[in-house]
């Protein structure tokens, strides 16, 4: 309603174009739909593939569904589609005009490989000499400096990560270039350049999603410090059948499978000296990864350390049911106080009170998960001041009629969706992506569609 | 025929949705397993007509496998639960009439579950090895009619 | 039918197939097979020089079947059948043979043994097609016309996104008049605006649009047809109107639990629902000295386990209005597990502290007790938190109950043949990634009849329903993949069990 009036300040001519920027799922499903519409979209991603987070995920609560398996045909549609052009490995620039008519300067970083040319057969990988912490692994294991982020990444391009290249980074240009030598496409372009593209469009959508956050920041949890304190997608890492442990629940300091894992949920959450708000989805992730590792080792048994339980979603109530009936877990109402480390075994010792019971313990562990809080991402406030939107005080993009029009950001035509926009699942992500494409559709579709008979 | 030169001859019957992604990410990950199975694909393990493993196990195959999703993953909702039921039945007829029920084998893959491919073919082999060839009604292999 | 002429197209994929599988005899083999015109190695075939080649051997050896043998169809199958199309050969005359991720990538030290494979797999390919038939994909027509049962505000949201996108709406609403749930409601949080003033607007809106066609005090009475083609029967008082839409969106909303029995619930005069309350605070606001709000009352329970997700808010709410009221009234939530997800949940939830509303955790072991005479006037809690039992005195208590499938639901259910859940509420095709769509194609659902939601995730998921109609209406066709069933007439006997069976209601 509040744009219908202003709309007729602006050019009749509306773009038929979008601007999609984060190709995770919910950039992604927002594409589909607004693709299927018939509108041009332009999805941007920093990082060489699309898939965003849930990639990176073993499996989604609560119907334990693989996540690559549900993701994969997405990104593959999505790619496919005629009406979508994907530019990974690239950022947003700049941003010039109004709704209906924006202009968009899109910088796409040099990959060093000719997209044209490469087949993705991975031959360049296998022979390429160095090696760099994996940060779609968390940094638990290593990949190569020419690279594809995962197995399934699309578009299946390999990509020369600059910083660490031997090649690239030799002043005098003299080394390596084994990558070049075993390409039978000849798909290794040292000569490619930053490219600016320059994109005409009418409406923008936001889909930037979270980071974990850094639970070293709280000291008393031992992140960083003790070796078998991990974080929750740490730990979804080593559960994924394509991590760095192949799938084997193992433990960092010894690679020993655990027995007993203490899951400690609100870290960096619901807490004024660090995040004041709810995550949303860790109580349902930490049931979850607890379940897969007692589905691991039916000896396994999880802990999960909670506040509130928060299970408002559709069947997860039921989940959390089946997790303490047939996954034995244990629920305890209590936010640990600190955890320290059995310096001969390495496990980590949780010192806990349980509120309901009254009584403060101490329980030693094989591995802890911390379930930290999600975060808007980094770059966040880069991106808002580019697009001119405003931003809440967490980084989360604000959205001024939050009840009438959840996913309308400060500035008309521009709209947020996932967990950039709130904390939120999947599911909920999905429906925002879609019903931005709505929102977009009201501003720039709007001709009479005749009934014809 | 002396049992270690017997190369037997598997049909893999492969869910497009999940088996099939299963064993490309077996693939993907390079993980090496006996080269005895054959793959066909399916739009869904349901499509799998009981006819088609007679015929198979008729006709010089000594082994046959359906893969379809995990149950409650059909991709079809309840194809997989058919298929199960289906199978099951079978299973019973080839014992009835002398064929060995193991020369049949019917299990879940998820398109992430390259492994467990891998488990479920090197498996099957070497049952269907040990089984040995399916001499039962063993008939010439008929080429295309046009 | 002409005799097949196969081209068979073997792909190298640089030394990933080239270095285990020996292609050059493997393209020999092929040579002499039946029915084959042509076959040739590439490096790779899905590059542009080997998709050229594919056009280019389609044309010269005039080609009418063809097969490629390379790597997963699950990434380039469509590219080689548009690359067919292209050519002027019908995409279904084209067969896919997998010989790197089923073959040379996993039997990378046995280079023999992989060659014979591959050779296995392409005799396998080329007989199956030689039997492929061209096949044409099924288009039908969509109106551009939508129908919206529930004129709820996901209803209203939903309608007015479709009209304002320029599309014909039929909206039918049971009641007499427009705006469902939120007409009951006083507030709404978290900015306190009452809820009349949210939903005026829009009614007015929805009443005033051209495009809209509102049909109240009326039910969808029968519906026939698929996507893109729905004849639809409304019935107002007995007199039927029939009219046909594309695309369907079921919004009717939800009922509240009534708690008989629990919590001296219709024993006890001053013991309400948390709607009740509501009514009773846009009427006559009462003048509180003492109130006990109870959580998931019905809910949580065996009988019911699902979390209403909802409802703590509605307490916390309530809890500050009645706060405000009196600022010295004793204001308690008992809850199991406090639901304040997200940034302003948890931020209203700071709010209600600093109001003074106290908060308990009880559990179902030790329950609260009502205890009086003729009214409500003490609440015993055993207080979980701090070991003891309280007793509260009061003048109103009031409980939160679950939202619960809509009476109407299995009626819907039965008329638009899409399931229901376990709960009761709607099940939509997949919980995760398709949350407003039913499996049959063309009808979507949104707002509380699917599940719990609050206003701005059912405008959420009214927006999403609206996109998901939009699609089809827009593109004008529905084109149907060539990979479905069909019916062989010699056979059939007409016995309906096929009818019955698909999960989809595509026959």
């Amino acid at each position: 309603m509040r744009y219908e009036r202003r709309y007729e300040e602006y050019e009749p001519e509306m773009k038929q174009s979008v601007l999609v920027i984060g190709a995770g799922i919910a950039g992604i499903q927002a594409s589909i739909d607004l693709a299927q519409m018939g509108l041009q979209v332009y999805l941007v991603e920093r990082s060489p593939s699309i898939g965003g987070r849930m990639a990176q995920l073993d499996k989604t609560f609560p119907t334990n569904d693989c996540a690559i398996c549900i993701l994969a045909p997405k990104m593959i549609e999505c790619a496919n589609h005629e009406n979508v052009h994907l530019l990974t490995y690239s950022e947003v620039a700049a941003i010039e005009g109004h709704a209906g008519n924006f202009r968009v300067n899109v910088r796409k970083k040099p990959r060093y490989v000719d997209p044209d040319r490469c087949t993705g057969c991975g031959e360049c990988v296998e022979k390429c000499p160095r090696r760099v912490s994996d940060e779609f692994n968390l940094n638990l294991n290593r990949r190569r400096a020419i690279y594809i982020p995962f197995p399934q990444a699309v578009p299946r391009v390999m990509t020369v990560d600059a910083e660490h290249c031997l090649y690239l980074t030799d002043l005098d240009k003299d080394r390596c270039r084994l990558c070049e030598e075993v390409c039978q496409a000849g798909a290794i372009n040292w000569e490619q350049q930053e490219e600016i593209v320059e994109l005409d469009i009418g409406a923008i959508v936001i889909a930037t999603g979270f980071d974990p956050y850094d639970a070293s920041e709280l000291e008393e949890y031992g992140f960083g410090r003790i070796q078998n304190v991990i974080n929750g997608l740490q730990y979804e890492r080593l559960v994924s059948a394509s991590g760095p442990t192949g799938g084997e629940l193992l433990r960092p300091s010894d690679g020993a499978h655990p027995h007993t894992v203490a899951f400690i949920q609100c870290v960096g959450s619901r807490d004024m000296n660090h995040n004041p708000y709810c995550s949303s989805v860790c109580c349902m992730f930490a049931t979850k990864e607890a379940i897969l590792a007692n589905e691991h080792d039916p000896e396994l048994k999880p802990y999960i350390f909670y506040t509130d339980l928060r299970a408002g979603g559709k069947r997860f109530q039921e989940y959390i049911t089946r997790a303490e009936d047939e996954y034995q877990v244990t629920y305890i109402r209590g936010r640990p106080g600190n955890i320290g480390e059995n310096p001969e075994t390495g496990n980590p010792v949780v010192r806990y009170e349980d509120t309901t019971a009254r009584q403060v313990h101490e329980m030693e562990v094989d591995l802890v998960v911390l379930c930290q809080a999600l975060v808007p991402r980094h770059g966040q406030q880069e991106i808002a001041k580019v697009l001119g939107i405003v931003l809440d005080e967490y980084g989360f993009v604000h959205t001024p009629e939050r009840l009438l029009y959840p996913v309308d950001t400060s500035v008309p035509g521009i709209f947020a969706c996932g967990y950039c926009q709130s904390p939120q699942d999947i599911p909920d992500s999905v429906t925002q992506a879609s019903g931005t494409a709505a929102r977009v559709a009201e501003l720039l579709c709007r001709e009479e569609m005749e009934h014809k008979l | 025929m002396s049992e270690h030169t017997f190369q037997p001859r598997i049909i893999a019957f492969c869910c497009n949705w999940c088996s099939y992604a299963g064993a490309d990410l077996a693939g993907v990950s390079r993980l090496q397993m006996p080269a005895d199975f054959n793959i066909i694909r399916v739009m869904c393990s349901a499509r799998v007509a009981p006819e088609w493993i007679i015929k198979a196990l008729l006709n010089g195959i000594d082994g046959v496998m359906v893969l379809g999703c995990h149950i409650g993953d059909c991709h079809y909702i309840s194809g997989n639960h058919r298929a199960a039921k289906r199978f099951v039945l079978l299973k019973e007829m080839l014992a009835f009439v002398g064929v060995h029920p193991d020369r049949l084998l019917v299990d879940w893959v998820s398109a992430s579950e390259g492994r467990k491919f891998q488990t479920l073919v090197t498996e099957f082999s070497k049952r269907v090895k040990e089984l040995g060839p399916c001499r039962e009604w063993q008939v010439e292999i008929q080429t295309p009619q046009r | 039918m002409s005799e097949p002429r196969v081209g068979v197209f073997v792909c190298h994929c640089g030394t990933n197939i080239g270095g285990v599988v020996d292609v050059p005899a493997v393209v020999e083999y092929a040579r002499a097979l039946p029915y084959v015109a042509h076959v040739e190695g590439n490096l790779y075939s899905c590059s542009v020089d080997g998709l050229s080649s594919l056009k280019q051997g389609i044309h010269e050896h005039r080609l009418n079947r063809v097969v490629v043998a390379s790597c997963t169809p699950r990434t380039h199958e469509p590219l080689f059948k548009d690359a067919c199309e292209q050519a002027g050969l019908n995409r279904y005359l084209f067969e896919f043979v997998n010989i790197r991720e089923h073959c040379s990538w996993v039997h990378s030290h046995e280079g023999d043994v992989a060659t014979v494979k591959a050779i296995r797999l392409i005799r396998m390919g080329v007989a199956k097609a030689c039997l492929l038939e061209p096949q044409d994909e099924a288009e039908s027509g969509v109106i551009p016309e939508a129908l919206v049962i529930g004129g709820g505000i996901a209803g209203m949201t939903a309608a007015l996104n479709l009209a304002r996108q320029g599309f014909h709406v039929h909206l039918v609403e049971k009641e007499a008049q427009l705006g469902g749930r939120l007409l009951q409601i006083n507030r709404l949080c978290p900015t306190d605006i009452e809820a009349y003033d949210l939903i005026k607007p829009i009614i007015q809106e929805v009443e005033d649009h051209g495009r809209i066609t509102l049909h109240v005090s009326s039910m969808v009475h029968e519906v026939s047809g698929y996507v893109g083609n729905f004849q639809i029967t409304v019935a107002e008082d007995g007199e039927k109107q029939s009219f046909d839409v594309g695309t369907i969106v079921v919004a009717t909303g939800a009922d509240v639990l009534q708690p008989v029995g629990l919590y001296g619930y219709g024993q006890f005069p001053n013991v309400l629902t948390q709607l009740e309350l509501e009514d009773r605070l846009k009427a006559e606001p009462p003048l509180i000295t003492g109130a006990v709000l109870i959580n998931c009352v019905g809910s949580r329970i065996p009988e019911r386990p699902y979390c209403s997700r909802v409802c703590c808010m509605t307490s916390l709410k309530n809890a500050i209005q009645l706060k405000k009221l009196n600022p010295d009234a004793q204001v308690y939530v008992l809850h199991r597990d406090l639901l304040t997800y997200g940034v302003e949940f948890e931020r209203y939830y700071r709010r209600a502290m600093k109001a003074g509303v106290r908060f308990l955790r009880y559990n179902l072991e030790n329950p609260p007790q009502i205890v009086g005479r003729g009214r409500a006037e003490n609440v015993v809690v055993w207080d979980a938190l701090r070991g003891r039992e309280l007793h509260l005195p009061v003048d109103l208590v009031v409980l939160s109950t679950p939202l619960v499938p809509a009476s109407d639901n299995e009626r819907i259910s039965r008329l638009l043949k899409v399931p229901l859940g376990e709960s009761g509420f709607f099940l939509e095709a997949h919980i995760k990634l398709r949350p407003v769509e039913f499996a049959t194609d063309g009808i979507f659902v949104c707002g509380t009849t699917r599940w719990s939601a609050d206003v701005s995730e059912s405008i959420s998921q009214a927006y999403a329903a609206s996109t998901k109609a939009a699609i089809p209406m827009r593109m004008g066709v529905v084109t149907a993949e060539a990979i479905t069933a069909y019916s062989e007439p010699s056979f059939c006997t007409g016995c309906g069990t096929c009818v019955v069976t698909c999960p989809f209601n595509a026959i």
